[in-house]
């Protein structure tokens, strides 16, 4: 248990270090539609903070880092609860 | 499918894969690519659990930050979370029964190249066929567009994986559940 913290430690701090570097280049699929002159339609669904924004506010640093926190507390919470579900009982 | 005491690395494996996919590397031309991840997860968690772990990521990225899309999850799930799970076999079969480190390092850079540009090719054939891409010119168009991109991306996706797994197997071998699978190990 004590690695797991320490990794979620060693995540969080990647990502707070690595967000200013982050690219906001359109990535290889935007890229392609872009060069091919289509636009993404309007989503059915535009999500609680979309593209990563908190709040509505503009992207800068501490929503990117907030919405990343977010994400990754439910990204944890949903892939322990599934997994735990998922697991084999007869093993420690 | 995995014992118990595997699940927090199941939590962390794919907490890091969120993070992972948010933080975009500049590659050529103002073009960027991140991390995709599958194949990481397929050297952690073995085929099974990395294409369930991918499915959450892609699912949180999808309800709440409009990222991927709820039309697309199930392209996406075949896309990145299958086609990575299969990263597993890819590297099975590349290094061989008892493989050697380089070998092995080998493996999984290629595996996980391949896992990014097959996801490419397939998620390039999707949009091709659908009728928004057909006025562009279709899969004719949108492969070699895809592909041309991601061939450089997937550089990227298997350098940092494959110096992920060098280091996770120097400091903790035993998170790495399927390289032991890969080894017939058993877990």
């Amino acid at each position: 248990m004590k690695g797991i913290t320490k990794a979620i430690v060693l995540i969080i701090i990647g990502l707070a270090v690595l967000i200013p570097f982050a690219s906001t280049y359109p990535d290889g699929l935007e890229k392609v539609a872009e060069s091919l002159g289509i636009e993404e339609p309007e989503p059915m669904w535009s999500g609680l903070m979309p593209d990563y924004t908190f709040l509505f506010t503009e992207n800068s640093y501490m929503t990117r880092l907030i919405s990343g926190l977010i994400g990754l507390f439910l990204v944890f919470s949903v892939a322990w609860g599934v997994g735990w579900a998922l697991a084999r009982k007869n093993r420690v | 499918m995995l014992p118990r005491s595997f699940v927090p690395i199941i939590a962390v494996s794919s907490a890091f894969v969120f993070v992972g996919q948010m933080l975009n590397f500049p590659i050529v031309y103002g073009t960027s690519g991140h991390l995709v991840g599958g194949a990481f997860l397929a050297m952690l968690l073995g085929p099974h659990a990395a294409v369930i772990s991918m499915s959450i990521v892609l699912l949180i990225q999808a309800i709440f930050f409009a990222d991927g899309g709820i039309f697309t999850f199930g392209a996406n799930i075949f896309n990145m979370a299958v086609i990575g799970g299969l990263s597993f076999y890819v590297v099975k079969s590349l290094s061989g029964p008892s493989p050697s480190q380089k070998r092995l390092s080998a493996s999984v850079f290629t595996a996980s190249w391949l896992s990014i540009v097959l996801g490419a090719l397939a998620c390039a054939v999707q949009i091709g066929v659908s009728p928004m891409f057909a006025s562009a010119g279709g899969v004719m168009v949108t492969v070699p567009a895809m592909l041309f991109w991601h061939i450089i991306i997937g550089i990227g996706e298997a350098a940092i994986t494959n110096a992920l797994v060098l280091q996770l197997s120097r400091i903790s071998p035993a998170v790495l559940g399927g390289l032991t699978m890969l080894r017939g190990l058993g877990l």
